[in-house]
This record gives structure tokens, sequence and C-alpha cells, in this order.
């Protein structure tokens, strides 16, 4: 019991607040917060006061409508763009330097014999008005193995519905009469050249890749024939059948220093065999230039020797360059452009700088770690990017489902090149896996792009190089610095002049920054507070100071229930008991609170005491607003 | 009786909800009141404050602060419509453009010989007059004497001059006879008028033919150009009369041009192309117009997996006189857009691969009231003559279009016809060359209004081109080439191609990165009053419940106390009259005034005054209160203006 007593003083104590009641509290709520609204409900008369009533609760959801949407907005991560341009001192651009043709015709000719027959002879077949001359005309006899494997057709399409299928050396005798009856009849070109392709050797399953034109065809045939001889060359040996840089780069001058072959790192390039990187950035510091314009740029002459290429790997001639980053892998078929031969070619850089911000702004990566690709080009020690990433994952999805790697693309361990012997049906996989729009979209889904994203915008110009005048000079000393022979030996289809050099503006920076920080959100919350009701912090503590209070308040009056009942227990069982309200009047007559309460009581419009007389201390002079008197005086 | 329950509602209304007039009976009771009460800082220390001059800084401090609320809102309220621009970045499939093919000569120079003959005629006698030029044995290709020698009046009435010095005469091609000059000289190339040798100078007249002393003489630094811009003029006005489908036949089919079509690792042929008609250029090539509903799309960049064409350009049906150069034009457009090939085309260089990389960009702009840019072009008075979706150069054309046929009466041949009109040609319009010249020399100068009303479209997908060029077929690879190229062409074409007339062009995905350049409105209602709140709080502690109050008392408590003063003064002044009892009014007034709980120094008044409990002990020693209605009268601030007035009236 004392326990009990000590504890309700404990409570009393604890709770000096504002009042007993909750009307008291929330009045006294009302006149001193610091909250514009409330103050009004109690200060002014009864129709005003319920205009100010529905002022603040509407002013008090604006708040909170309001606070909703800036929190969303602040949650939406938005960013905002800022656009910088100009030109400062940058790090050149990496520029790998390629030949449009991998290797030397002279040196893989051994390799490709077979092949180039091959093609001839079927050339030679389909070119060829009446198919029984040519056969004359092939005076070896052709090795049918490697043509076997992934062979040519014909299609004649003269029945639409009812394609014939011509195999170009099979002797057929009914299918090539078949075919020079049709030759005579109808003059126009119905016949389509398709590569076939089988899952085995032999069976049933095989597709035909028809191409509406000979010339593609041919080129297909031959890069995949070609690609399946070559990888089984080691590496090693395929470096060597390429272009070697003292061949290729002739002269190099980088702003006013000499520079030459030594200069570039070595690459070897699926696609160009070959390639020199100029100013990569792997061994040394990557070179600056602080100056615009041509002299303080890269000038170089190449010469790609023309007469050695493979004729029918790659029709076009010129050198394929492209800009990077430093420690990047150049990917020159997508980014790579071409310099043509017995030009000089002018590139203007401009650095198009995107650097975007990471995760929850947007989702990019910034080194490739998040990505559930494994990156087959990181060793070649290169820096993730997006081309990267999506030829590792076709790599990988390759030795998945065909159980060998494409010639194109790096190795993952423990994995060998496809070739005809080992994997016979690797033609077959390989096109229907590069046709699978499924397994492109994984690629796209898997793959981020990064979130700094470089562009070498270049402006090009061409001239044609040398002039006829000085022609003769320079084609003799460039000979001679190589060939160390007085004849000479490159000419006007094999030399290309390059230049490259930064621009008057050399950079274009769009970089992002968040447009709301938590700042932001605090001062637009405050803002809204203020600016609807002059709220602070404070008046959010005062608040939660006013619903504590009102948590004691129901915790007293719950105990004084729980008092009554137990009374009113006692009472019905001992009727005579006299009344234990001690404690109640004790709660009454809570001096400390009795004190504080004198102040709060006098709300509102109270009548001003007499002066002279003492106030009445009756409650109902308390109760009794002065509003309801004046209106009962003036209807006196 | 049906009135009684509402009278009496009204009446309980009033009861329970009294009206009251403003708490203060005066306007400086009333200010006082404010500044004290109110929740805006500084308000309340100018009232506080002891001392003139900590009143007049306070008063400064808060005047400059509303300045300043006021200046800062009406800065943030200026720059309510600014937007922030945002570039997001997106690695994704990709939709492939539409992809527009033509070659650089637009029919067939052998099958328009019959259309041409004579304007060939007319132009080779000019050169062989001015120049003493004659078609040499070695670029004998067409036979002369076939063309019958009916020369039309036509040819005579716009005929070529040679201008003599400044002296204005001209000699006629025709005629060989020197007339003067009339009208005006427009110089197509204003830096021939100080070039020394000016005795060289070719050009032509164009006379209004309803009034033949209006002429107006183009000249041109260089024959080249007089000759081509002379000849383009016939040749339009013979154009103008050939109908669409002789003209489409004249022009290249998808056969001719189209050697060979790859796309995404895939052969295509002619069914993916359709054919779109320029006035200028022929027949071109649209490679995924979108017409058969699917556009393809790439979702892997670089030039393997993009559309690999060769072109087969016939060097020798070109017409000599219309087009000076070798190749073809393409370019890259939207599927919804008009490919303005004439104004916007890259030209192809033949015997060579161009590669063309290609990157995309998507902007978008924020329309009305941010910039004045256009969603659909259906704002624009402007009717659009093309079957595209808007864009400014189409609004321009059309544009001139209209202008045209309503100045000239007939339609320009190089853009399309509007409803109703048709191509200008000089039989039926004989004036319209002259009428044509004069139109766009105002449009040039931009002063048919087009510029004015044609806006930029809000939103534009551009495609940035890297194009790059190497030589094709290479030394070693021509042979086999052209002997397949040749057999694809089929078996009716017996001779081997000859590269010049071949162009290879690649167009691809540089990368599948799609940049997407957005303008986002950098204020929002909720910023824009979160910004206000902040101003107010700043400055002033200031909330919507603080305008509210100001203007309560200052416009609602203020008018009304004025208008109080002045009815008071009115029944005083009707009472005096009345009664001649006037002065006793103004006593009570006064009375109000002098009471001395009122007038009691800075200390808290009226309902603070109330609330606090200093009044109670000051008044004590005090004699009572005299009677009750100074008591009342004392709690007049709350009460209303009647009981002042009663008091004026008992």
């Amino acid at each position: 019991m004392n326990l009990k007593k000590y504890l309700v003083r404990a409570l009393h104590r604890l709770q000096k607040g504002p009042g007993y009641t909750y009307k008291e509290l929330l009045v006294w709520y009302c006149d001193n917060t610091n909250t514009h609204g409330p103050k009004r409900i109690i200060k002014e008369g009864p129709k005003k006061k319920l205009i100010w009533f529905f002022l603040t609760l509407l002013f008090a959801s604006l708040v909170f409508w309001q606070w909703g949407i800036l929190i969303n907005t602040y949650l939406s991560y938005n960013v905002t763009s800022s656009l910088s341009i100009g030109f400062k001192t940058m790090k050149f651009p990496a520029v790998t330097i390629c030949n449009a043709n991998p290797f030397k015709y002279s040196e893989v000719k051994p390799l490709l014999k077979e092949l180039d027959r091959l093609i001839e002879a079927a050339l030679e077949r389909i070119l060829q008005p009446t198919p029984g001359n040519s056969t004359e005309n092939v005076s070896l006899p052709l090795d049918l193995e490697l043509w076997n494997q992934i062979p040519l057709v014909l299609i004649d399409e003269h029945d639409r519905d009812n394609p014939i299928i011509l195999d170009i050396f099979e002797t057929n005798q009914t299918a090539a009469g078949n075919e020079t009856a049709m030759d005579n009849k109808t003059k126009e070109k119905k016949y389509k050249l398709a590569v076939k392709l089988c899952s085995h050797q032999g069976s049933e399953n095989c597709t035909y890749r028809n191409f509406s034109s000979a010339a593609q065809a041919v080129t297909e045939w031959y890069i995949l024939q070609s690609t399946s001889i070559l990888s089984k060359v080691p590496l090693h040996e395929r470096i060597r059948m390429g272009y070697q840089a003292e061949d290729m780069i002739l002269a190099c001058l980088y702003g006013a220093e000499p520079c030459n072959y030594k200069n570039f790192t070595q690459i070897y390039h699926p696609d160009h065999g070959n390639c020199y990187i100029f100013n990569w950035g792997m061994d040394e510091e990557a070179l600056n230039s602080s100056n615009p314009g041509a002299e303080f740029g890269l000038k170089l002459i190449l010469d790609i020797s023309q007469q050695d290429y493979i004729p029918y790997l790659s029709s076009a001639a010129g050198a394929r360059l492209m800009l990077h980053q430093q420690k990047s892998f150049p990917f020159l078929k997508d980014q790579g452009i071409y310099a043509m031969a017995g030009t000089e070619t002018s590139i203007g850089v401009l650095v198009d700088e995107l650097e975007r911000m990471g995760y929850p702004y947007s989702d990019c990566t910034v080194n490739g770690s998040d990505v559930p690709v494994k990156n087959l080009y990181s060793q070649y020690n290169t820096s993730y990017s997006i081309q990267a990433c999506l030829r590792s994952c076709f790599q990988n999805h390759m030795v998945e489902i065909c159980g060998c790697g494409h010639y194109m693309f790096p190795l993952p361990e423990g994995v060998n090149y496809c070739n005809n012997e080992d994997n016979p049906g690797w033609a077959y996989c390989y096109s229907s896996l590069r046709s699978s729009i499924k397994q492109r979209q994984i690629c796209i889904d898997s793959c981020k792009e990064t979130c700094n994203d470089t562009q070498y915008k270049m402006t090009i110009s061409m001239a044609d190089w040398p002039s006829e005048a000085s022609e003769d000079w320079i084609f003799h000393i460039l000979s001679y610095e190589r060939d160390m022979s007085t004849n000479v030996t490159l000419d006007r289809n094999g030399i290309i002049k390059l230049n490259i050099y930064f621009q008057e503006y050399n950079y274009r920076t769009i970089s992002e920054s968040a447009a709301t920080t938590i700042v932001w959100l605090l001062s637009s919350l405050g803002g809204q507070f203020g600016f609807w009701m002059g709220g602070s912090v404070l008046c959010l503590i005062e608040f939660g100071e006013i619903i504590i209070d009102s948590l004691w308040i129901t915790i007293i009056h719950v105990i004084s229930w729980c008092k009554g009942l137990k009374q009113r227990r006692a009472r019905a069982r001992y009727p005579d008991a006299p009344p234990t309200v001690s404690e109640l009047v004790e709660a009454h007559t809570n001096l400390g609170f009795q004190h504080e309460a004198v102040g709060a009581v006098p709300r509102a419009e109270a009548l001003p005491p007499e002066p002279g007389t003492p106030p009445p201390n009756y409650d109902s002079l308390r109760v009794q607003p002065l509003d309801s008197l004046g209106p009962d005086s003036d209807a006196d | 009786a049906a009135t009684a329950p509402g009278k009496k509602i009204t009446a309980r209304l009033k009861r329970t909800l009294p009206v009251r007039g403003p708490q203060a009976p005066t306007l400086s009771e009333l200010m006082r009141w404010y500044c004290l009460n109110t929740n805006t800082h500084g308000c309340r220390r100018i009232v506080v404050s002891r001392g003139r001059l900590r009143r007049l800084l306070w008063i400064v401090l808060t005047l400059s602060a509303v300045g300043l609320i006021l200046w800062q809102c009406a800065e943030l309220l200026m720059n309510y419509y600014s937007a922030s621009v945002s570039v997001t970045v997106q690695f994704q499939k990709l939709p492939f453009p539409a992809v527009t093919i033509c070659n650089i000569n637009p029919y067939k120079y052998s099958a328009m010989k019959e259309y041409l003959s004579e304007l060939d005629k007319e132009t080779k006698k000019a050169l062989e007059t001015f120049y003493g030029f004659s078609e040499g044995k070695s670029k004998v290709r067409r036979s002369v004497d076939d063309w019958n020698s009916t020369g039309s009046d036509f040819f005579e009435q716009i005929p070529l001059l040679r201008v003599e010095d400044f002296s204005r005469t001209a000699t006629d091609l025709h005629s060989g006879q020197k007339r003067k000059i009339e009208g005006s000289v427009f110089h197509k190339d204003s830096s021939i008028v100080n070039s020394g040798d000016s005795n060289d100078i070719i050009g032509f007249q164009l006379c209004d033919a309803n009034n033949s002393s209006e002429c107006a003489l183009y000249t041109f630094s260089s024959g080249v150009n007089a000759i081509q811009e002379w000849y383009k003029l016939h040749y339009m006005n013979i154009m103008a009369q050939i109908p669409l489908e002789t003209k489409e036949k004249l022009s290249y089919s998808a056969e001719d041009l189209l050697l060979t079509c790859f796309f995404d690792g895939l052969s295509c042929d002619k069914r993916h192309f359709t054919r779109f008609h320029h006035p200028l250029h022929g027949n071109c090539y649209t490679f995924n117009s979108g017409e058969s509903g699917t556009i393809l799309s790439t979702s892997t960049g670089g030039s393997e997996y993009g559309l690999q064409v060769v072109l087969y350009i016939d060097e020798a049906d070109y017409n000599p006189f219309l087009v000076t150069s070798t190749g073809a034009k393409i370019m890259v457009h939207d599927q919804n857009e008009y490919p303005f090939i004439e104004d916007i085309g890259t030209e192809i260089e033949t015997a060579a691969a161009t590669s063309i990389g290609m990157h995309f960009t998507q902007s978008r702009k924020l329309s009305k009231p941010y910039s004045d840019c256009t969603e659909t072009g259906v704002d624009i008075p402007v009717e659009n003559l093309y079957n595209k979706s808007y864009s400014l150069q189409i609004c321009l054309h059309s544009c001139f279009q209209k202008a045209m046929v309503d100045s000239c009466g007939c339609a320009q041949y190089a853009q399309p016809l509007p409803a109703g009109a048709e191509y200008c040609n000089y039989k039926k319009n004989p004036n319209w060359m002259y009428c044509y010249y004069r139109l766009h020399e105002k449009f040039v100068k931009e002063q048919l209004g087009c510029q004015q009303i044609c806006k930029d479209a809000c939103s534009f997908k551009e495609w940035a081109l890297t194009t790059s060029i190497a030589q094709w077929p290479s030394v070693v690879s021509e042979d086999w080439m052209l002997r397949v190229l040749s057999w694809d062409k089929g078996q009716k074409l017996n001779k081997k191609l000859n590269k010049t007339d071949l162009a290879n062009l690649m167009v691809f995905y540089k990368d599948l990165n799609e940049r997407f350049i957005s303008e986002n409105p950098a204020n929002t209602l909720v910023i824009l009053l979160s910004n206000f709140g902040g101003q107010l709080g700043l400055w002033m502690s200031c909330s919507v419940v603080c305008v509210i109050e100001i203007v309560e008392v200052f416009f609602i408590d203020s008018l009304s106390i004025v208008l109080r003063r002045q009815w008071q003064r009115a029944k005083k002044w009707w009472s005096g009259r009345q009664r001649g009892r006037a002065p006793q009014a103004g006593d009570v007034e006064r009375q109000g005034h002098d009471n001395p709980v009122c007038i009691d120094e800075d200390l808290p008044t009226f309902t603070t005054a109330l609330r606090l409990p200093l009044p109670q002990d000051s008044p004590l020693p005090r004699t009572p209160p005299p009677n009750y209605s100074t008591l009342r009268l004392e709690t007049a601030f709350t009460e209303q203006l009647p009981d002042t007035l009663e008091l004026g009236q008992h």
C-alpha cells in the first residue's frame, strides 16, 4: 500500500504537466505552442474559433501531404546535370592502330592454300553459266573434306514453294542438268547461295543460312572456315604471321618529340591481328597534351601493304584505328574508324565525358565488380567496359552450350577454341547462338554500363597524300628507312598519314550531382512547416510532449478509475465502511500542480478580476466564459 | 409560421456565434494589439522597445525584413518556370533508325532523253557560245543529231545572258544582240561586284510576264553556277509536267540500286526497303521505314550487326548538267521523320567502303510555359504538307509552299503539293519563275514570317554519325569481288562491273548506350511553397497564418474601424443636428480613450492584459470603478461597436 502511494506521488511529481484533464492540457498547449494556428483557436470568438479550427486542421493536413511529396521526391534520387566545356591539359587518348587485314597473306598462304583453291573452284562453278566446263578447269583434285564440313550450296528458287538445293561440288547429273535448263530459260537471277550448317556431319539437323548476295555468302563462309583453321595455330605463331610494328609504323611524331614503333604496345586482336597501342598507360605514365592543334598532336605514317592482303577475308583496305581511354581494351569493330590508303586523315578530338553518380541515383557500375558476368578481358589487365562484358557474356554462353570458345573472344580457363576437327558442329551451334535474341537479351540484362562514360568525338577530314609532286621523294625516303634499300618498296595503296590532335575545345563534361540532398529535404520540410503553420522541430517536440502528458493523464485516470472501482466494490461489500477519499483529494489538491493551474485556468476571455474586490473563488465563475455573459447582458 | 423556425435558428446562431468587430476602438490601438499578439517577430519589438532610436531601428529592421521577403519571393516566383537538365544513359536494345538511300542522280539519263533533249541542246549551245566549249570526240556519249530543233519560245524567254561590265547591257544567247537591262540586279554571289574582270559575268533575267518592265537579273561569279542554276530552273519546269508514276519508272528501281544487303548478321533484300519518291533525288529507298509495322532493333553494337549494303551507282547514266558529283546520299532518321535528304544527307563515295558509326541521343524540352516549342505541331498555323510528324524543316517548307501557292498560284516542284494546287509549269503559269525567285529572296530574308511562325519541336531524336572511309574493294580482292557482284546483279548484266560504280555502306551503332537529355521542371509547387516558407520563416518567422492575420488586421479590421469612425461621426453629426446634443457623445468616446486601464504604459493591453494577472494588482489602490458602463467599456475591445453607439445614444 505504501509502495502504491509512493508510486502515485512519483507519478504526480513526474507529471508536472499543465493540467489534469485533457481539455486543460489542450487549451494549455494551444495557448503556449509556437505553431501559429492553435493560438487563434482559443483566442478568438466562437465563430472565428470555428474558422481557425478548420484552418489549422487544413494547414496541418497540407503540411503532412506536402511533406509526403517532398520525402517521395527525395527518395526518387533525382540528379541534376551540369555541363562544362573548354580546354584543359588532358591525357592524350590511347590510340590503337591495326591493319584491316589480320595476317600477311604471304605468311598464312600455306595454311589457307586448300581453302583458297576450294573457293576459287566453287566460284568458277557458280559463275560459269555451264557447269560442265568448270570441272575441266580444276586441274588438281580438290580436298573435299574441308568443304564437306561446312558446304556452300546453291538454292534454286524458280519454284518458290519448292526450292531445290544444289551442292556445288556434287556430281549429281540430274541436279546439274536442271540447273542448266533453268538457266537457259529464264534470264533472271533465281539462285541464292547458302551456307549449310549441320549439328553433326551427316546428320539431318541442318540449317541453311541463305544470303541474298553471293559476295556476302562467300565472305561469311570463308570467315567460318578460316576461323576454324587459324584457331589451331598457337598465339605466338599468329603474332608472327601478323604485321610487325617496324613494318607498319614508318614514322611517328608526338608534339615536337619523335617517337617510333617502340613506343607502341603490341596487342593481339583476333579481328585485326597485331594491333599497336600508343599511350596505353599500362607501364608508363599517360602522356598529357596541353595545346590544341595538329602541331601538338600525334602524327603517324603507316604502311598497310595492301598487296599482302588475304583476298577473301577482308575486302576493305585501310588502317583501322580507335581512340580510347588508357587501360581499356580497344573494341575496334564497334568504335573503330577506317583510314584510307593514299590519304592524310586528320582527326580532331573532343573528349565527351559523362560522370554519373552510382547507386542509388542510377544503375551503373564503377569498376564492374558487381556485374554477374566473368570479365574475360581482365587477362589483358584492362578496365571494365560494357563491350567487354557483352563479349565475355557471349563467350561464356558459347562455352556452356557449344563446349568450345569462339576464336574472336578471349578464352576462359581450360577451354579451347572451336575448330572443325574437335567440334564438328561448332559452326551450327555458333550460328544459332549468335542469332538467338534470348541470349542477347540475357547479356544486355546482366551487363551494366559504367558510371563514367568517355567518348572521343572525332572530326575527321581527309586529303590526298602524298601529293603528286612530293610522292617520289617521300616514297624513296620511307622505303630507304624501312628496308635499307634504294628501291621504292611502297606505293600509294599502302601508305597512310594520320594526324590526331585535340580541338580548340577539348573537353565537354557532363557531371551529375544529386538534385535532392538531405539538407535540401530538411530545408524544404522546414519551409513547408514554416509556410503553413510557422512551426519548427521544437513545435514537433512540444507536440510530442503533449502526447506524453496526455498519456500520463490517461494513466492517472485509469488508476483513479481502478481505485474507484475497488472502492465501490469495497463499499458494496461493506456498505458502512467510510469512503477513502483522501487519495482522491490528494490528487486534486496537489499543491505543485494547483499553483501552475492558476496560470492556465483563466484562459480565453475570462472576466477580468474586479478591481478592489477579491475575485470570487467559485468554480462556476471560472467555468463560465464571458462570451456567454456578453450577449446575455445585451439581451437585457 | 414557416419563417419562424428559420428566424429562431438565426437568432440562436447570433447568440451562440456572435459577430464581432475589431477588438480595438482605434487604428493605433489595433496596430498595437496586433504587434503585441502577432506571431511574426520584429513587430513586437517595435512596441516593446523603449527609446525612440531603438524603436526606429526596429521599425527599419522590420520593414527591411518585409522588403527582403517580398523581393526574395518575387525572385522565386519569377524563376519558377525554369528547367533543370538531366542526362540519363540507358544501355538497352535500341531501335534501328530508318536509313534512306538515294542515288545522287535522280533519273536515268538515257530514259530522260526524250524530255530533256531540247534543254540539253540549249545548254550545249550556251556553253559553246559563251565558253567555246564543244563536246570533244572523246566525250561524245550521245548523238545530238536526232534532236528535233524546234526551239520553244520558253528558252528564248529566259535565256542565259552575258553581262557586259557595268554598262548594264547584256548579250543574248539566241539573237546575240545586246540589250539594256532594266530592273534590279541580284548577285547570287555578292563578292563578284568587286572583282576585276566583271565582263565575263553570266546570268539570266527573270521578268514579270504581266509587266515586262519589272525584271530581275541574276548573275553568278562562275559560269558553272550560272549554267547549273539555269539548267535546274528549266529542269524543274519540265519535271513538273511529268506525272509521278512516269517519274518513278524513269528513276532507279530497288534492284538497280541495291546489290547486296545484310542486317544484324542476316541477309536482307529489297523487300526490307520502302520506296519513296523524292522530287530532287528521284527514287529513294528507306530501310526499316516501319511501314510493315515492325521496327527492327539491334541488340549488339558493332559493324557486323548493323546494316551493310553495296550500292550500284550507274555513273554512265548520270545527267551531266544536273549533278556534277558521283555517289549516293544517305540519311539516318526516325521512322516518323521526313528525310530532308537534299538538306542534311551524307554523301557516299564510290569505290570505297563508308562506315558510319551512330550514337543515339534523344532530347526532350519542356513545352510552354518553360520554352517556346511545340509537341505535335497542331498549334502551328501552318498546314503540314508532309505526311510525317512535325519538325521545324517541315514547317518552313510547308510555309514557303503555302506562300508560293498564295502569291504565285502554283506549287514549287521540290515540295509536296497542298490540296487543290498543282506544280508550276511555264505553260500554265508563265510568271512563276519570277514570282518564285522573288518569294525565295523574301523567304531567305525572313520577310515571309515563316521563321517567326514555325517553332522547334519539343522532342527530337538524333543520331550522331562518325563517318570514315576505307578503300573498297582492296586491290587483291577486287577481282573476285567484282565477278561475284556481277553474278549477283544477275545474268542480264553481262559486262563486268566497274568498281567506280559501286559503293559499300555500313551503318551501325557504335554502342547501345542511349543518351536521353531531358528537361525537368526545376520547381514544383511544393518546392516553391517550401521556399516561400523558408524565406518567411528566415526573416520574420511568419507563416500563412500571419498572412491571414495581416489581411484580417490590416484590411478587414482597419477598414471596419475606419467605417465605424465614419459611422459614428455621421451619427454624431446627425444626432447633433437633431437635438444639438453632439458634445455629449464626444465626451463618452473620449472617456473610452482616457480609460485608465487602457493607457497602461507599455504593458500588455487588451486580451493579453486580461490574461495577465498584473492588472489585478495595479488597480487595487485606485478608486473603485465608477459604474458598470465603464466596466463594460473596458472590456469593449471584445465588444461590438453597437455598445459604444448605444452609450452615445443614451
